[in-house]
């Protein structure tokens, strides 16, 4: 009975600093990732302060603890894609959000983004896109990031589509969108081509100004 | 899709833009701008608790009343809030419903409620989160099968005996021997043959002593054979008279024939007519001996005369996976032990394991605990394979018939739980009954206030207006009005329960002391009362009701009080002073503001109505030729 009690007594002990240890490691993660204030991010994006609030609010319901990790990010961007598997174009997506690749996506990451595509200049929201493709950051889009992105796309639209969907179509129009695209034709398409035909096509940028009042 | 996702819809909109440098044909026009969405609290006042939560988050379900435009029905302008009058308890869950996009499920809160409640609020119980919603079925059933109880109980007591066919009373009879006393004589009469038929084959295989010829000993059974023959004979006599007037009565043919207990009862009688076609040939009897076998399938007849052997069997019937599950690992124990112990004993001299079915028996009664004795291991092997076999048996079995104990016990207590209910039932009706008919009193003094107001101004006047004046707040006046305004539209009048059942029993009028019992009711605003007084109610009602729990037999069940047409004669007032109403052949309505489940006695000889009462009232009840009750 002693050897119990006192068996007892050490396991508790260990429990409280195991425990301690944790709510330390806990409270650190928690004071992390608090967003940095009203003011701040007032001056840092375009949106007004009812906007920017409004914005915490979602994002926090979502995300009680101020992050959003990929997994999370998945999940909810899926959501909205109930036919199809929008997990890779979310993959791409959340690595173009996750500007300082620490693998978690913060309330400013977020609202900076969309602070880019929502009130940006054009030039902004196509290098936004551009660095969306460019799955590396290197600079160049070549024909294999671009077919990446166009099966995530067409991933999205899952399997019960019209006309069929075919395995050739997302190369097919990898091939349209380079054609387009590549004007000197090297394989790759660079930051100042991918503007240039852009701000050259009247259809990409009636586009562009599409989602201004979603907010 | 999760409303809190849906604050993220502006985010998947913005990010569609990496779409676009890849679109090859234009895109669509966005749908117009919402207009400024009104940023704001909502404040929320639910029975004085205030919650108060934003617009948007109520806005997330637009399908539920508080997120559409239903809520602005509720809005209250003095103070600028949404006012609903329910429990605020649960509008909490609600309201937390729209904050998280979960729903939870109260436990302590009672089923029926939280229900209404998430109709009243627009909201499908199917959303409830995980980690409520196996309670919540749960709860939900239990509720569903105590309604169905209730219902089913109704039912049975629902149907008026002379308006079903004869064969539907028959088959009311059968189904529940307490319906009249013809029933529960065939009840037991059958069951007592039941018992006789069993007893019989028991005791004619009892050896009776040498025969009239013969040294050796024999069965009863052969000693008098005529004897049983002719008892065996009465006995399936009733028991195919009872089938085919089952079959006949039976609202569904097919399903009856089909029914379980149907075909206990052809087994049961069958073997004997087999018996009686065939002849005495020696291969063909011995299939008839076996066939005798099957007589004692009349012992499980008795279901319908037990509820706990019902009770059984449906356990049983519930358990089916578990046992299937028990005699199927029984069955692998079995053979596996059983190679073993014939493997292990091969090479004993003399071994009683000959082969490994041979060895089946062994296993089984070892698993079982039985140990006749008759096989035992000699080997060493044999005598360890052979414990291990004894105790893996004891927990093989152990396992499964717990959950088969624990099924039984479940169902045991619903239906011992329903079993009081319906006991209970009666009490409690009998008790909203009194509290209703207070109601009715109330209405009925109202109207004997009035009509002596019209008919004797002078004289009870006084009396008439301070019984009105007393007796009726606000509400009260309107009601009377309205009830008045009823029994208008109907040609209908309303009158207790005493008038009604002096009525039914087509006493004959007495045209009697129709003044002088209104003089004597005008003189005391209590004495008008007295006609429909509690006090005399329950006087007479206390014999009423002890006679429909002893006459049950006797007495004919009216469950629901029916419309009837019968000549009237006016109610005790105004009959007192109008004869020229008793020409009126107008039925009245009753206002009996309850179905009863009570059994309205029909033969109430006049000499018991009288008791304790006052004579001249009751004989005024006793005019009155008026007949039904509806159930308001």
């Amino acid at each position: 009975g002693l050897l119990l009690g006192a068996a007892t007594l050490k396991n508790t002990l260990l429990e409280k600093d195991a425990g301690d240890s944790v709510e330390d490691e806990l409270e650190l993660s928690a004071v992390r990732h608090r967003p940095e204030g009203l003011e701040q991010l007032e001056a840092q994006t375009r949106f007004s302060r009812k906007e920017l609030q409004i914005l915490y609010r979602g994002f926090k319901n979502e995300c009680p603890s101020g992050v959003v990790n990929e997994e999370t990010f998945k999940d909810i961007y899926s959501q909205f894609f109930p036919q199809g598997d929008a997990s890779t174009y979310a993959h791409f997506l959340f690595n173009a959000f996750d500007t300082d690749h620490n693998g978690s996506v913060s309330f400013e990451d977020f609202v900076m983004g969309l602070s880019i595509l929502l009130r940006g200049t054009i030039q902004e929201k196509l290098n936004w896109a551009f660095n969306l493709y460019d799955i590396n950051k290197d600079g160049y889009i070549t024909k294999e990031e671009m077919l990446d992105i166009m099966k995530a796309i067409y991933d999205m639209m899952g399997k019960c589509t019209y006309p069929v969907l075919k395995e050739e179509t997302p190369r097919q129009h990898v091939e349209v969108f380079f054609q387009k695209m590549d004007k000197n034709k090297d394989g790759v398409v660079t930051i100042d081509e991918f503007i240039d035909c852009c701000q050259n096509d009247e259809n990409i940028m009636r586009s562009m100004h599409l989602f201004e009042n979603v907010l | 899709m999760a409303a809190g996702v849906a604050a993220w819809l502006p985010f998947a909109r913005a990010a569609a833009i990496g779409w676009m440098p890849v679109a090859g044909a234009p895109m669509p026009v966005p749908p117009p701008g919402k207009h400024r969405r009104q940023e704001g609290l909502i404040m929320l006042n639910v029975s004085g608790t205030k919650f108060q939560t934003w617009r948007d988050t109520l806005e997330r379900y637009p399908d539920t009343l508080l997120g559409s435009t239903e809520r602005d029905f509720f809005f209250h302008e003095e103070t600028n809030e949404y006012f609903f009058d329910r429990d605020p308890d649960i509008f909490r869950h609600i309201l937390n419903f729209y904050r998280t996009g979960k729903l939870h499920y109260p436990r302590q809160e009672c089923i029926s409620a939280y229900d209404e409640e998430l109709a009243f609020f627009g909201i499908i119980p199917e959303i409830i989160g995980d980690c409520c919603y196996e309670e919540y079925k749960d709860r939900r059933r239990e509720n569903q099968e105590r309604i169905q109880d209730d219902e089913d109980m109704d039912q049975t007591n629902d149907l008026v005996a002379a308006d079903l066919s004869f064969r539907e009373t028959m088959w009311r009879a059968f189904e529940n021997p307490h319906t009249s006393t013809m029933a529960l004589v065939f009840y037991y009469v059958t069951g007592f043959f039941i018992a006789v038929s069993v007893l019989a084959n028991v005791v004619e295989t009892v050896p009776c002593g040498p025969g009239p010829n013969r040294v050796k000993e024999v069965s009863c059974g052969d000693r008098y054979a005529l004897a049983f023959f002719c008892l065996d004979t009465a006995c399936v006599m009733i028991f195919t008279v009872e089938y085919l007037l089952r079959l006949l009565a039976a609202p569904s043919r097919y399903k009856f024939v089909k029914s379980v207990m149907s075909i206990i009862d052809v087994v049961a009688i069958m073997p004997y007519y087999i018996g009686l076609v065939m002849t005495d040939n020696e291969d063909v009897s011995g299939a008839f001996v076996t066939l005798r076998v099957f007589r004692v399938f009349r012992i499980f007849k008795f279901s319908r005369h037990s509820a706990g052997l019902r009770i059984l069997g449906y356990t049983l019937k519930s358990c089916a996976s578990e046992l299937g599950f028990l005699l199927f690992s029984l069955t692998m124990a079995i053979i596996i032990f059983a190679t073993v112990m014939f493997y292990a004993e091969k090479g004993s001299s003399a071994s009683k394991f000959t082969s490994i079915p041979a060895a089946f028996w062994y296993t089984i009664v070892t698993m079982t605990t039985l140990g006749y004795g008759d096989m035992v291991p000699k080997t060493i092997m044999g005598k360890i394979f052979g414990s291990v076999c004894s105790l893996s048996g004891v927990l093989v079995i152990a396992l499964p018939v717990p959950v088969i104990v624990s099924n039984f016990s479940r169902i045991y207590h619903q239906s011992q739980r329903a079993e009081k209910r319906r006991a209970q039932k009666k009490t409690r009706l009998a008790r909203i009954h009194a509290v209703k008919s207070g109601g009715a009193n109330a209405y009925l003094q109202y109207k004997q206030s009035r009509l002596l107001i019209d008919l004797d101004e002078e004289a009870s006047k006084e009396a008439g207006q301070a019984l009105v004046c007393k007796a009726n707040p606000g509400f009260e006046v309107h009601h009377h009005h309205l009830l008045h305004c009823l029994e208008k539209t109907t040609n209908h009048e309303f009158v207790d329960e005493k008038t009604y059942e002096a009525s039914y029993r087509d006493v004959t009028l007495v045209n009697q002391v129709s003044h002088s019992s209104s003089t004597s009711s005008t003189s005391s605003p209590h004495g008008l009362s007295s006609c429909c007084s509690r006090r005399k109610r329950k006087t007479f009602n206390v014999p009423n009701s002890n006679m429909s729990v002893g006459l049950q037999g006797s007495i004919q069940e009216l469950s629901t009080i029916q419309i009837r047409d019968r000549p009237f004669t006016n109610s005790r007032s105004s009959r007192s002073s109008l004869n020229a109403k008793f020409e009126e052949t107008v039925p009245l309505n009753c206002d009996q503001s309850y179905i009863t489940a009570a059994v309205i006695s029909m033969p109430t000889p006049p000499g018991t109505t009288p008791e304790g009462d006052d004579s001249t009232s009751s004989t005024n009840y006793s005019q009155a030729n008026i007949v039904r009750v509806s159930a308001l």
